[in-house]
């Protein structure tokens, strides 16, 4: 079909490994990406950036750390919107406080916090194991929200407990004014096509660098960690290690993902919103997307994120606008989500990123059958 | 380093082991000495101690009592993690391969120790992390020839054979370059083409990278063909030590394993 | 030095009456939790399940039952019908979700109940509404003076709390006797030991799980009613569950015993936490954190809690 490795033939080990292996899938890549950079940011309008692209972009990045803590390494966890929570407050603060900051070192510095808490918070993972780690993540989850609640120096003493992000934060160029005054821009710094341009850097590269470790002993590591810690501890990898490894780079993504979120969706610094029920949401998306899948990452922050917007859409289109309140919306894909997720761990536990893979693996034999 | 009696030189002196679970006693008093090149067998009867005794020489059980030294240097307990360092390899009587991954991706783990570029270089991608990942893919690529891996190359594990997978699992330890590789029953449950085939590849493990080898096997006619030197347990303790041939006329090893009456 | 201060100012307050106090009526409201933990073990003893559909399971009996008085059925009537109710539910998950996936590893069917859990919470709310209800039990609220009683210990404790421990304790020692002494109890601790080799002796594995996740149905709505008389119902319920966690880690996973004890220390160090030493760390409400960190720090001590066996590795 239009999958044909025949006659890709691989010859060298550097090509072994190649992110893309096949010609067909690098194509499409190429072209999807140039299509994200450089005609989206034309056509697009507020309420796709704002309501559709970028949060589905923040929200496959949070699901990617999770994924890379749960799905690769076997540490479950229910405090990824916490440490979202502490790479919001950290790159609102040194915006805030730092004269030359810019956006860019803000989500960094975003990430390293949120790693470092991953750090404190996966601790107790050296000694305890599986459904006790749940507990200590529970406990960063709650702890953000009572620390951001006790000290408002982080929230700058805002009153109403809730910061509007002013544009000026988002300094995202080097002589930033100068040049949008030589291009006669606004400076709308804070429009939703350069916050679209932002996430979408970030989530590539981060992306990118997720593909990397998990394709290198980093990921390998962690992966041994997950399938059989003590044959993992024999054959020489350093387990405790690996997993604090795994909670670093878990919250790193986690974190520069609070931060996106409150920059580049929201436009709001506001911890109620990394609440539990975040944190449960990016826990579904990495089920029903696949453990252990970077692909199944985005796809399953697509869905998840996607579904209730679709429902709505689906409703009004069908019976009208405004014809199916929010409750029900939000109901309806509690019970689809619910479903999918059992469905799929009977008969696909790979998730979303399992279908893809046997379907394009029949596309690759097709006219044949597995 | 002191020569053994017969010119040997011990590569691990293992001396007055006690394990025991609670109350439990699983090896008493265990001492032998394993020389450097050769086939040594752990032999014995179900529930004897031998996989307890691997563990204690790789460090995942700790002895109560009694050291291990190896190489000279001696232990009161060893710990995983430095007995791979110091190049002890291991496989398990049940498999313990990682079943998340392929044939590859596992027989690479087995170098980490090699390995050295931090998680940022390999986030990266480029640099050291690159040229390690290649080098040593050449090096794990050597071993699934050697082993005959070639097709399952990019399999997962989980969806090998029985056999395939013992396979694999030994190609891990074998990519850790070990000095010394402890093989818990590596052709039980195995056919005969399976088994021959495996027991080709420790004597060439053996022979040609000169790797001490330690096996716990059942099948008295491979251990017998195959191992220089032979250790027999019952309950938990040494009741013989000697070359296969001894082993063979040694009065108490008869009794444990073909019975003997009590009634005298 | 300030904070070592206060530090030492709150330990001395610690031991005084009212420290008695707080610690006696943090123990009691600590049972709350331990009504939820009963329902976690249970199902984790005899099928190896971390259970997270619990916290909805019993918002959803809260809400049918309230729903029902609140549509002028008797309340019985109601209380029988919501009894049915949970039973078919916990049958229907036993048979939809935890056979097909019998033998999976224990991710998956963890996964699978949070699966459950956002699809109980979306037909909860869905079928009556997502608003917040009022329950009226008539469990006296009023706190009575442990001094009538015991004339040196002048102290308050509620009434409420005494109802739930009473509650809970009846629970414990129906189950106790149940695993101990009858057929089934017996089927079910060896299942629980190893499920494979409970059906190759002939126990009917299928029939013994649909017993538990129907008793577990209707230990979630005991736990529910009390609770939804304590908080009144509303999702936030299930978020209150949570604390069930901490719990049974205390108690150890498996045992039912343990769950009265675990509430007991969690309860008991909540409130000492709120009370003496949330100044300490510069805020009220670390209470929502503080039962985490008691158990944290309890099994970084004790990894299998306090009654829980423990597993020697084997390879």
């Amino acid at each position: 079909m239009y999958y044909r490795e025949t006659g890709q033939i691989v010859r060298s080990y550097v090509k072994d490994r190649s992110m893309v292996p096949l010609r067909e899938d690098r194509w499409i890549m190429a072209v999807f990406l140039a299509f994200m950079f450089l005609v989206v940011p034309f056509i697009g309008n507020d309420y796709w950036f704002s309501a559709i692209l970028i949060p589905m972009m923040v929200l496959s990045i949070a699901s990617l750390g999770l994924n890379i803590a749960s799905g690769y390494t076997g540490q479950l966890s229910l405090g990824s919107a916490g440490f979202m929570s502490f790479g919001a407050f950290t790159a609102y603060n040194f915006l805030l406080r730092v004269e030359w900051m810019n956006i860019w070192l803000a989500f960094l510095a975003a990430g390293i916090v949120a790693g470092l808490m991953g750090i404190v918070f996966g601790l107790p993972s050296l000694r305890i194991k599986g459904f006790y780690l749940l507990v200590s993540t529970l406990c960063a989850q709650f702890f953000h929200e009572w620390l951001f609640n006790a000290y408002p120096w982080f929230l700058n003493y805002a009153s109403s407990g809730v910061v509007h992000l002013p544009y000026f934060h988002y300094r995202f160029l080097p002589f930033q004014d100068q040049i949008f005054d030589m291009l006669g821009l606004a400076k709308e710094y804070n429009a939703y096509v350069w916050r679209y341009l932002i996430t979408l850097i970030v989530t590539v590269l981060l992306a990118l660098a997720a593909k990397n470790m998990v394709r290198s002993s980093t990921g390998r590591n962690w992966m041994a960690v997950r399938d059989m810690d003590i044959a993992a501890k024999v054959i020489g990898i350093p387990v405790g290690k690996t997993k604090l490894n795994a909670f670093f780079v878990s919250c790193f993504y986690c974190g520069v993902a609070g931060a996106m979120y409150s920059y580049c969706y929201i436009g709001n610094l506001d911890f109620m919103i990394y609440d539990l029920r975040r944190s449960f949401l990016v826990m579904f998306m990495i089920i029903l997307g696949g453990l252990g899948s970077i692909l199944g990452s985005f796809l399953g922050a697509i869905f998840v994120y996607g579904w209730p917007i679709f429902v709505t859409r689906f409703g009004d289109a069908v019976f009208g606008g405004g014809y199916l309140d929010t409750a029900f919306v939000e109901n309806n894909s509690k019970i689809v989500v619910g479903t999918i997720i059992v469905v799929l761990l009977i008969y696909q536990p790979l998730g979303f990123a399992g279908l893809w893979n046997s379907v394009k693996h029949r596309l690759r034999i097709w006219p044949f059958r597995t | 380093m002191a020569n053994g009696a017969n010119g040997k030189v011990p590569h691990m002196v293992i001396e007055g082991i006690d394990l025991s679970f609670g109350g439990a006693k699983a090896i008493t008093d265990i001492s032998f000495t394993v020389y450097k090149g050769e086939i040594c067998a752990v032999i014995g009867p179900n529930g004897a101690g031998k996989s307890s005794m691997l563990n204690v020489i790789n460090g995942v059980y700790t002895p109560q009592q009694g050291t291990i030294t190896y190489e000279g240097k001696k232990f009161a307990k060893m710990k995983s993690h430095s007995a791979a360092v110091m190049g002890i390899g291991r496989t398990f009587q049940n498999i313990a391969l990682f079943s998340g991954m392929t044939t590859v991706e596992n027989i690479m783990t087995g170098r980490n120790l090699m390995m050295k570029s931090t998680f940022i270089e390999n986030a990266l991608g480029v640099g050291r992390s690159r040229r390690e990942e290649l080098e040593h893919r050449e090096a794990v690529e050597e071993i699934i020839e050697f082993l005959g891996l070639q097709s399952i190359r990019k399999d997962h594990v989980s969806s090998l054979s029985y056999g395939l997978q013992k396979r694999v699992e030994l190609g891990r330890a074998l990519a850790a370059e070990p000095k010394m590789l402890l093989l818990d029953e590596p052709i039980a449950g195995m056919n005969l083409d399976e088994k021959l085939d495996m027991a080709c590849f420790i004597q060439e493990i053996n022979r040609n990278r000169g790797t001490t080898i330690v096996l716990i096997e059942h099948d008295m006619g491979v251990v017998m063909d195959i191992s220089d030197h032979v250790v027999v347990m019952d309950y938990g303790k040494k009741i013989g030590d000697g070359t296969p041939n001894e082993i063979k006329n040694n009065k108490d090893v008869i009794d444990a394993y073909l019975g003997v009456s009590h009634d005298n | 030095m300030e904070i070592l201060a206060s530090l030492v100012t709150a330990f001395a307050d610690l031991f005084s009456l009212f420290g008695l106090e707080v610690f006696v009526g943090g123990m009691l409201s600590g049972i709350m939790y331990s009504l939820v933990a009963i329902g976690f073990v249970l199902v984790y003893k005899s099928s190896g399940v971390f259970n997270f559909a619990q916290g909805t399971m019993l918002l959803f009996a809260a809400l049918t039952f309230v729903s029902l008085t609140e549509r002028q059925v008797n309340f019985w009537v109601a209380f029988a019908i919501t009894c049915v109710v949970m039973v078919i539910i916990g049958l229907i998950i036993e048979r939809t979700v935890m056979r097909p996936l019998a033998n999976q590893d224990l991710l998956s069917l963890f996964m699978a109940t949070v699966g459950v859990n956002y699809f109980l919470e979306g037909l909860a709310q869905g079928t009556w509404d997502s608003a917040v209800h009022g329950v009226e039990l008539g469990i006296p609220t009023d706190p009575v003076f442990v001094s009538e009683v015991i004339p040196w210990l002048d102290i308050l404790v509620s009434k409420f709390d005494g109802f739930a421990a009473a509650v809970a304790l009846g629970m414990v020692v129906g189950l106790y006797l149940f695993f101990q002494y009858t057929r089934t109890g017996l089927s079910l601790r060896a299942v629980s030991d190893d499920h494979m080799a409970s059906q190759a002796v002939g126990i009917p594995l299928a029939k013994i799980w649909a017993i538990v996740w129907a008793v577990t149905g209707i230990i979630c709505f005991i736990a529910g009613l009390i609770w939804a008389d304590r908080l009144s119902v509303s999702f936030t319920l299930t978020w209150a569950v949570l604390k069930g966690l901490p719990v049974i880690l205390i108690g150890g996973l498996t045992s039912i015993p343990g769950c009265l004890v675990g509430g007991l220390i969690i309860g008991a160090s909540e409130k000492i936490g709120e009370i003496f030493f949330a100044d300490v760390f510069g805020g009220q409400g670390i209470e929502h954190w503080w039962a985490y960190l008691t158990a944290l720090v309890f099994i970084l001590i004790r990894p299998t809690g306090i009654f829980g066996e423990r597993d020697i590795e084997r390879i």
